[in-house]
């Protein structure tokens, strides 16, 4: 008997315009998109990795070296791709660091996936491969790790020379052992916590990089009132978003009628009046410094003079929510209660000048975490490029104050993982094994491009790395600045564990989950009305 | 399978990405380079001006590297860079912008060579660093203190700096009054808190640039209020700079007069002639005879009636003084400014010997001299026959105020007419010979890309560079390391006794920047168009 079949045209499973790939064919798109990623990224590994320049469409460029700044800013039309994005954004945020490093591991997996399914194994296999494999590194980490933690003066010491391996892959490499010194200083004010907002960076063109310094305390690009005091010493400080002009009734078309100029002159009076009242509401606090977030006008800031006051008009938003934070007081905007007010304290306000331009500068504030970083540099995006690369320096540091387990870096870390890996590969019986090899290969291919973009001869390196690590030399890792095999305890070369294990597991996870993929649907496209 | 053969490239792509970043590379440097090129002309004494066309059809005439930059349209994102680069010269050390520009263009063809031979760009940038770093001890050794104190020494560094610019032959008289202005205003003990804003000068067209001078006093760039008649000149004036409006009175919230019959409206006219004139009588009670009005745009400053009253009391009117001016005039005059009438108090005005206002050509100002105590601020007049000429004297006097800053920060000079560009390439040239491998390659590319300066500088006066040059370069290495070009007499000759000399923190700040820079643009291996 004969089945019945339908003759007719397929039928619209799905709705029109929606694209739909299968299969091998789904996969290699997805496979496609993410090698292309990664290569784009991968010639800024390392320390002698090459910048970008990232020029959109308003014309405006940056240059950058960080993984995490080029893949947020390239526009993407592949799935598979978007999860590369994702997490060297999710390293970003958790680490700070080690962004482009998660994006070329995820794409060596892929590449090594790729083989091993062009040679008919399941995607699954090659999955649960991946997953021993990674367990596998993990442990060899997790062995490999120093703890410092204990003794501060290692803890510093290790800081010192993690900030310096994180920023000899930027532009900051000529002088990192000036700003790995600003970051752990910096780092250290925190005591633990990682919230980066007390540290405020300042950046102003001119000079050189090597000018730029840490300040302690905060400090506010706003000019003084003229006649003010330009140094007030314990500073009481009240912060706030209050209008000083009028304090209008807000009802649409308000009006006054009078029938006299007398009348109006009186109004006139009667509002400046009010205003002027405010002021003394204002300075019943007993404060000898009052910000505002908006436009302080003349009559109120003559007050202020006469008070001798020092007032400070608009001051954005971000500069007024800091100065809450790092003086420990608050923003307010009515001024009825002094006494439930919490006023910020700082030891010292004082105007001061960075290359062109005047600043006040609020040191010995309340919070001692507040601290400025002062960048200078010959242009817009060098500066810019120092802000990222040294807020990496701070994100890394910041999480290893807390987490204080280091390995060693140069390759050597992932050097040592393959290694374990290699060997537990040994053990598996089973097609899971080619998995577990291929992952260990994806793991040594970082410290090949990163002695690829120096222009050594990798393969030579690579070689002698793992014949050295075979041997039991743990430290062995790239002396990157002759090109030979150096031993990084010697050279300090140190990276914080916790970046390095995120980045394997997180890598990890990525390809998997574009490895399993086997169908993409794209829902079409919104229609725009014409 | 479209996909697969997708693959297979990607494979391959690995060698085509080195083509790539190459090819990037090349155009970021012929970019560079292209920009360096427009300016080189105007490069030293004999350099050559450019005049830009804005977009508006406004014309611009300069010398000035930076201005020049700023105003050209730069596409190409690393010669924008090279734009930027220039800006920061300016603010560093506000001189030597084209030649930080120039050097780095040399700098980048260096890199193009050196690339040329295969060695890794990131090579090239780690031995530009180490050349700088060597560069920098050199010119400290080369390098001559300078007592600051020391007027003619200070003088000769502004001149230096000026003898390239259009107002070139008035460099005798522009240099003296760029020193007295920033030594007036500078605080020795603190040479970096030396602000140029409390130099101001004021543009008047007319007269020749040998009219310019510099006031000992305050002058305005407003014109006396004269509608009603009033006064221009006042001696032993007391000057109040008040922050309110003398007009009929006006609510923040709106408000309507309502007339009901016609009485009520003489009574309304009344009250408003009754109400200025008390503002009026109390100002002259406090015996205050010139008034300095803040610009208001919420209201108007003064009106019809208040300057007749205030022109009958023979008190000064001068009006439309912005707010940005404010400190600057509380400054100069040790006056507070004052908000309200109820505030008008005489404590608060200044004395000035005497104010008038004056014309110039066709213009007018308010000249202001006498102010007791100290003088905190520096008023210029620059005079000169057109509008081309006014602003390029007002940026080349900015020039030599930086030029005079950057004396009080670092108090060294160094020889100009490229001879410390010179003593740097001779002296990189001997350490390149101690260094091992490509490093030394490039150290010896470096130096010789340095000597682009004191080509140029011949080339742009009409000498024959070569010659000029390699003489240049044979004093140097014998040891005469303030041998430079004699542009004017068109030879080798010691630029110290020449009194061509320029402060040390111009040049190095120069060669650091440019190089920075440059290394820049060499670690750069690709474009990425974003959103």
């Amino acid at each position: 008997m004969q089945v019945p079949r339908y003759q007719g045209p397929a039928p619209h499973v799905l709705k029109r315009d929606t694209s739909e790939e299968k299969g091998e064919e789904a996969r290699m798109s997805s496979f496609i998109g993410a090698l292309a990623l990664c290569d784009l990224v991968k010639t800024t590994l390392g320390p002698k990795g090459m910048d970008k320049i990232l020029q959109s469409a308003s014309g405006d460029i940056i240059v950058t070296n960080d993984g995490a700044t080029i893949l947020k800013s390239v526009s993407i039309d592949n799935a598979a791709a978007k999860i590369l994005v994702d997490i060297s954004k999710t390293q970003d945020d958790e680490i700070g660091d080690g962004t482009t490093s998660v994006c070329c591991l995820a794409g060596e997996l892929l590449r090594e996936a790729e083989k091993l399914l062009d040679a008919k194994i399941h995607p699954q296999l090659v999955v649960s491969g991946y997953r021993i494999a990674a367990n596998a590194a993990q442990k060899a980490l997790q062995e490999a790790a120093m703890d410092h933690g204990a003794n501060f003066e290692q803890l510093k010491q290790d800081l010192f020379y993690i900030a310096k391996t994180t920023l000899s892959s930027k532009l900051l490499a000529q002088s990192r052992d000036h700003f790995a010194k600003m970051a752990v200083e910096a780092v250290l004010r925190l005591k633990g916590s990682t919230n980066l907002d007390h540290i405020q960076f300042i950046k102003k063109t001119g000079g050189n990089l090597s000018d730029s310094y840490l300040d302690e305390g905060f400090i506010l690009e706003k000019t003084l009132g003229v006649g003010q005091p330009k140094r007030v010493e314990n500073a009481k400080i009240l912060i706030a978003n209050t209008p000083m002009d009028t304090d209008k009734i807000k009802v649409y078309g308000a009006r006054v009628r009078v029938d006299s100029y007398n009348k109006v002159a009186e109004i006139e009076e009667a509002e400046q009046k009010k205003m002027l009242e405010k002021c003394q509401k204002i300075l019943n606090h007993g404060i000898n410094c009052f910000v505002n977030r908006q436009l302080i006008y003349n009559r109120p800031e003559q007050f202020f003079t006469d008070h001798g006051i020092m007032a400070i008009e608009h001051a954005d938003f971000d500069g007024v929510e800091r100065l809450a934070l790092v003086t420990g007081g608050e923003v307010v905007s009515t001024f009825d209660h002094p006494e439930l007010v919490k006023l910020g304290h700082c030891g010292l306000i004082e105007e001061s000048m960075i290359g062109e331009d005047r600043v006040i500068r609020f040191s010995n504030c309340a919070a001692k975490e507040a601290c400025t970083i002062v960048l200078r540099g010959a242009n817009k995006q060098i500066l810019d490029e120092a802000e990222r690369s040294l807020h990496d320096a701070l994100c890394v540091l910041s999480q290893t104050v807390n987490h204080s387990k280091v390995v060693y870096g140069g390759g050597s870390a992932e050097m040592l993982m393959a290694k374990a890996v290699d060997e537990v590969a040994k053990t598996i019986p089973g097609k899971q094994s080619l998995a577990v090899e291929g992952f260990a290969r994806a793991l040594r291919a970082i410290p090949t491009i990163v002695a690829d973009n120096a222009g050594f001869d990798a393969t030579e390196l690579i070689s002698e790395m793992r014949a050295a690590h075979q041997k039991g030399e743990k430290e062995a890792g790239i002396d990157i600045q002759n090109g030979i095999l150096g031993n990084m305890a010697k050279l300090h070369v140190l990276e914080s564990f916790k970046l390095k294990s995120y980045m394997v597991s997180s890598a990890t996870e990525a390809a998997e989950m574009i490895i399993r993929v086997d169908d993409i649907i794209k829902a079409a496209p919104r229609r725009r009305e014409e | 399978m479209d996909a697969k053969n997708n693959i297979k490239n990607n494979r391959e792509s690995a060698s085509k990405d080195r083509q790539k970043a190459k090819d990037v590379r090349l155009s970021n440097i012929s970019a560079s380079k292209a920009v360096a090129d427009a300016v080189r002309t105007s490069l030293g004494p004999r350099g050559l001006d450019k005049m830009v066309q804005e977009e508006a059809g406004d014309v611009l005439i300069s010398n000035d590297g930076a201005t020049i930059l700023s105003k050209m349209r730069v596409e190409h994102p690393a010669a924008k860079m090279l734009v930027d680069l220039s800006k920061a010269q300016d603010i560093e050390a506000g001189d030597g912008t084209t030649t930080v520009v120039v050097i780095a263009g040399s700098l980048l063809s260096a890199c193009l060579t050196l690339l040329g031979k295969g060695i890794h760009p990131s090579l090239i940038s780690d031995a530009f660093q180490y050349a700088v770093e060597k560069a920098e001890e050199i010119l400290d050794k080369a390098a001559q203190p300078v007592d600051v104190n020391d007027r003619t020494a200070v003088i000769q560094a502004a001149a230096t700096a000026l003898s390239s610019k259009v107002v070139s032959q008035h460099a005798t008289l522009l240099a003296p009054i760029a020193v007295d202005a920033v030594t007036r205003i500078a605080n020795l003990e603190e040479p970096d808190a030396i602000d140029l804003r409390n130099i101001r000068v004021i543009k008047k067209l007319g007269g020749t640039l040998d009219d310019t001078e510099l006031f000992e006093g305050l002058v305005l760039n407003q014109h006396v209020n004269k509608s009603a008649g009033g006064v221009t000149k006042v001696a032993g004036a007391k000057v109040a700079l008040i922050q309110f409006c003398l007009s009929a009175p006006k609510t923040d919230i709106e408000n309507n007069i309502i007339v009901q019959d016609y009485s009520a409206m003489d009574r309304v006219l009344r009250e408003e002639r009754q109400y200025i004139l008390n503002l009026c009588k109390k100002i002259k009670n406090t015996g205050c005879n010139v008034l300095l009005i803040q610009k208001s745009i919420l209201r108007d400053a003064t009106s019809d009636l208040s300057l007749h009253y205030l022109a009958k009391m023979k008190i000064m009117v001068v009006q439309d003084v912005e707010r940005e001016e404010i400190e600057f005039i509380a400054k100069s005059l040790h006056c507070v400014p004052i908000a309200g009438i109820d505030s008008f108090v005489p404590e608060k005005l200044a004395k000035v010997d005497l104010v008038e206002e004056v014309s110039v050509g066709s213009e007018k100002m308010v000249k202001m001299s006498g102010i007791q105590g100290k003088h905190k601020t520096v008023s210029i007049i620059a005079r000169g026959s057109n509008k081309l000429m006014l602003d390029e004297a007002e940026r080349s006097l900015h020039d030599a105020f930086c030029v005079v800053r950057s004396l009080f920060r670092r108090r060294f000079l160094i020889a100009g007419g490229g001879a410390a560009e010179t003593e740097v390439a001779v002296g990189l040239n001997k350490i390149a010979k101690t260094l091992e491998g490509a490093a030394a390659f490039c150290v010896r590319a470096f130096a010789d890309a340095l000597e682009v300066i004191p080509y140029t500088l011949a080339e742009n006066a009409g000498l024959p560079s070569i010659e000029i040059v390699t003489e240049l370069r044979n004093r140097h290495v014998q040891g005469d390391k303030n041998a430079g070009i004699n542009v004017k007499k068109g030879n080798i000759s010691n630029m110290v006794e020449e009194n061509v000399v320029m402060p040390l923190l111009v040049t190095v700040s120069a060669l650091r920047l440019a190089t920075e820079c440059v290394r820049m643009i060499l670690k750069i291996d690709d474009i990425v168009m974003t959103r």
